[in-house]
C-alpha cells in the first residue's frame, strides 16, 4: 500500500480495540518464507511468536526510496545476517535470509555494477538461504542484465532463487522471469516464483516450479482467494507469506490465512504444506536450514547481546503488558 | 509559462524582505562555481516565503495551461523553481553535477519541485533517466509532480517508459486525466499490458477505472 494519502478515510472508521481469534490453529507452527523485518517493530516480533511463526526469510529489498551509495547496500546486507537475525532471535524466531539486488536498484547502472562485486562476500554466509528478491519491477533492459547475472551466481552457488514478479504487467512478466530462469540453466526446483495470483499460478506450477502467495492487504493477495487458489490447485509446491514491510500489511497474514483455510475445511495437512513445510523444503536446498533449529528453542534470553547492544532498553521488562495504560 | 510570467507572480506573492533575500541568493548561486549557495539556498527557501498556494490572474492561467502549469503550486514551490530556471548552463557538466546534487539530497517537497521542474531544465535529454527513476517512487506526492500537468514525460519519455508511467497512474489510483499526452501517446504494447491488468482485476473480483478501456482500444 502506498503512493497515496487515503489515511483520512482509513482514519474515519471507528476504532474498536478487538482481540484476534486465532485458536483455531493454536499450537501450529508456521514458517514465513517472506517478511521484511527491518521494517518492523519488537510488537510486530512478538506478535508473530505468540502466533506460531518459528522461523522467517527476510529477502533483501529496496528501502522505499533508492539508495546512492554501495555502503548502504553493504550496510544492509550485514545487518540482514547480524542485528536483525539477533533481533529475531529474542523472541525465539530463526531468522534466515536471502541475498540479492533488488529489480528497482538494479537501475540505477553505476550503483549496480558495484554492488554486483560486494554480493559473492554475503551468499555463502551462515543461513543465506538463497538470492533474492530478484527479477523484474519495470521490466527494463537494465532489469534484465542483472537478473541474468544474479541467476549465474545463484546456480554457481547452488543456491535457490527467489524471484519477485513484477505488480505491473504481471502476467507477461512472471512468465518472462521463468523464461529467463531456464535460459541461464536454473532448474525450476530451485525458483520460488513470489507475489503469484489467479492469473499466473497454473503456468507456473505447470513449469515446475514453486508458486509463493503474498497475502498483502489491498494490493496483493486477500486470504480469501487463497483459500481459494488452494482448494483449486492443491498444496503441490504452493507456499504463502507476508511480505510485511514498511506498507500496510500484516506480519500474522500466515497464521491468519491458515486459520481461514481450517475453517473452510482445508486439511490440516494441506495447510501445513502451504503455511510451513513447503517453503522449508524449497529453501533447505540451500543446506542452511537445519529444523531442530527452530522445533527445539530453548529458553530465550531477551538480555543477550550483540555487539554490546541489547534489544532492550534501560529497565525495560523482557515482555509488556499490551492492554495496560501503564509504561513501567 | 516564461521565467518572466514566473518572477511577476513570484514579485506580487513576496514580502519585499522575502524577494530581497531571494533575488540577493540567486546573484550568489548564479557567481559560484561550487554548489553551496545553491543547496543552502533551495532548502532554505520555505523558511523565507509562504507556503499558500499562489494566486494568477487570468492571462497567466492561459500561460499556465501552456506548458508549465504552476496553478496549483505552493509559493515557495514556485520559488526553487524560479531558482531552477536560472541556474547558468553554460557548462553542461558542471549543470548536470549540480542538478543531480540536489535530487540526491532532496526531502520530499524539494523532490516535488525537482520534478515538476522537468520541464525547465536544460539538456532536456540528460533528465529521461531521472524521470524514470522518479516513476518508481512510491511517494504519492512525487509521482503527481511528475505525473500531472507535466508536459516532459509525454515529450522526451521512450515507450517502455511511459508506459510504465501510465500504469503506475491506474496502479496507485491516481487522476489519468491529469496527464498531458495520455491519448496522443497511445501505443500496442500499453494496450496489451492493460488488457493483461484489467483481466487480472477481474480475477480478483476488483473493480476496474474506466478511463483503462479508452487506451486499450487503438
Amino acid at each position: 500500500m502506498c503512493c497515496n494519502e487515503n489515511f483520512q478515510e482509513r482514519s474515519e472508521g471507528e476504532k474498536i480495540q478487538t482481540s484476534l481469534d486465532l485458536n483455531d490453529v493454536n499450537g501450529m507452527k508456521f514458517f514465513d518464507p517472506h517478511v521484511h523485518m527491518t521494517s518492523r517493530t519488537t510488537d510486530d516480533y512478538q506478535a508473530m511468536a505468540d502466533a506460531g511463526i518459528v522461523a522467517l526469510i527476510e529477502p533483501a529489498f529496496w528501502l522505499g526510496q533508492p539508495r546512492t551509495g554501495l555502503a548502504s547496500f553493504t550496510d544492509y546486507y550485514s545487518s540482514l545476517i547480524g542485528w536483525e537475525r539477533f533481533r529475531s532471535s529474542q523472541f525465539g524466531i530463526k531468522h534466515y535470509c536471502t541475498i540479492g539486488l533488488n529489480s528497482r536498484e538494479a537501475n540505477n547502472e553505476a550503483l549496480a555494477e558495484q554492488v554486483m562485486e560486494v554480493l559473492p562476500n554475503f551468499i555463502f554466509k551462515e543461513g543465506v538461504v538463497g538470492i533474492g528478491e530478484i527479477g523484474f519491477d519495470d521490466q527494463t533492459a537494465a532489469e534484465e542484465k542483472y537478473f541474468r547475472l544474479q541467476l549465474d551466481l545463484a546456480k554457481e552457488a547452488g543456491l535457490p532463487v527467489q524471484i519477485h514478479t513484477p505488480h505491473r504487467d504481471k502476467k507477461k512478466g512472471t512468465q518472462r522471469s521463468m523464461d529467463i530462469s531456464i535460459e541461464q540453466g536454473v532448474a525450476p526446483h530451485m525458483v520460488i516464483v513470489d507475489h503469484n495470483n489467479e492469473e499466473t499460478v497454473k503456468e507456473v506450477l505447470d513449469r515446475g516450479f514453486w508458486a509463493a502467495f503474498t497475502i498483502y492487504p489491498f494490493t496483493k493477495m486477500g486470504n480469501e482467494r487463497m483459500v481459494e487458489v488452494v482448494k483449486q490447485y492443491g498444496s503441490e509446491r504452493i507456499m504463502i507469506n507476508s511480505a510485511a514491510d514498511w506498507g500496510i500489511s500484516d506480519p500474522l497474514a500466515i497464521p491468519k490465512t491458515a486459520a481461514l483455510m481450517k475453517k473452510s475445511g482445508i486439511s490440516l495437512a494441506d495447510i501445513e504444506l502451504v503455511t510451513y513445510r513447503n517453503a522449508i523444503t524449497a529453501f533447505a536446498q540451500s543446506g542452511q536450514i537445519n529444523e531442530s533449529d527452530f522445533t527445539s528453542v530453548g529458553p530465550i534470553d531477551q538480555s543477550q547481546k550483540f555487539e554490546s547492544n541489547s534489544i532492550l532498553r534501560g529497565g525495560q521488562q523482557p515482555r509488556i503488558d499490551k492492554n495496560s495504560i501503564i509504561i513501567s | 509559462m516564461l521565467l518572466t510570467d514566473v518572477e511577476r507572480i513570484i514579485r506580487r506573492s513576496l514580502s519585499a524582505e522575502a524577494m530581497a533575500w531571494l533575488e540577493q541568493k540567486i546573484n550568489l548561486v548564479k557567481a559560484e562555481e561550487k554548489s553551496v549557495q545553491l543547496n543552502l539556498t533551495f532548502s532554505h527557501i520555505p523558511r523565507f516565503t509562504d507556503k499558500r498556494t499562489v494566486v494568477l490572474e487570468e492571462d497567466e492561467l492561459s500561460a499556465a495551461a501552456n506548458g508549465l502549469d504552476v496553478s496549483d503550486w505552493s509559493i515557495d514551490h514556485l520559488c526553487r523553481v524560479w531558482l531552477l530556471m536560472q541556474l547558468p548552463s553554460d557548462n553542461q557538466e558542471t549543470y548536470l553535477k549540480k542538478v543531480d546534487g540536489l535530487f540526491t539530497a532532496a526531502e520530499m517537497n524539494e523532490l516535488v519541485a525537482l520534478y515538476s521542474a522537468l520541464p525547465v531544465y536544460s539538456f532536456p535529454e540528460a533528465w529521461i533517466h531521472r524521470c524514470e527513476e522518479g516513476i518508481r517512487s512510491n511517494i504519492g506526492t512525487v509521482l503527481e509532480a511528475i505525473m500531472y500537468h507535466n508536459p516532459y514525460p509525454a515529450k522526451y519519455l521512450p515507450e517502455s517508459s511511459w508506459n510504465q508511467l501510465v500504469l503506475k497512474a491506474f496502479f496507485t489510483e491516481k487522476d489519468v486525466t491529469k496527464i498531458i499526452g495520455i491519448s496522443e501517446r497511445k501505443n500496442r504494447s500499453l494496450s496489451e499490458t492493460l488488457k493483461d491488468y484489467v483481466e487480472e482485476r477481474q480475477a480478483a473480483h476488483r473493480t476496474v477505472h474506466p478511463e483503462i478501456y479508452k487506451l486499450i482500444e487503438l
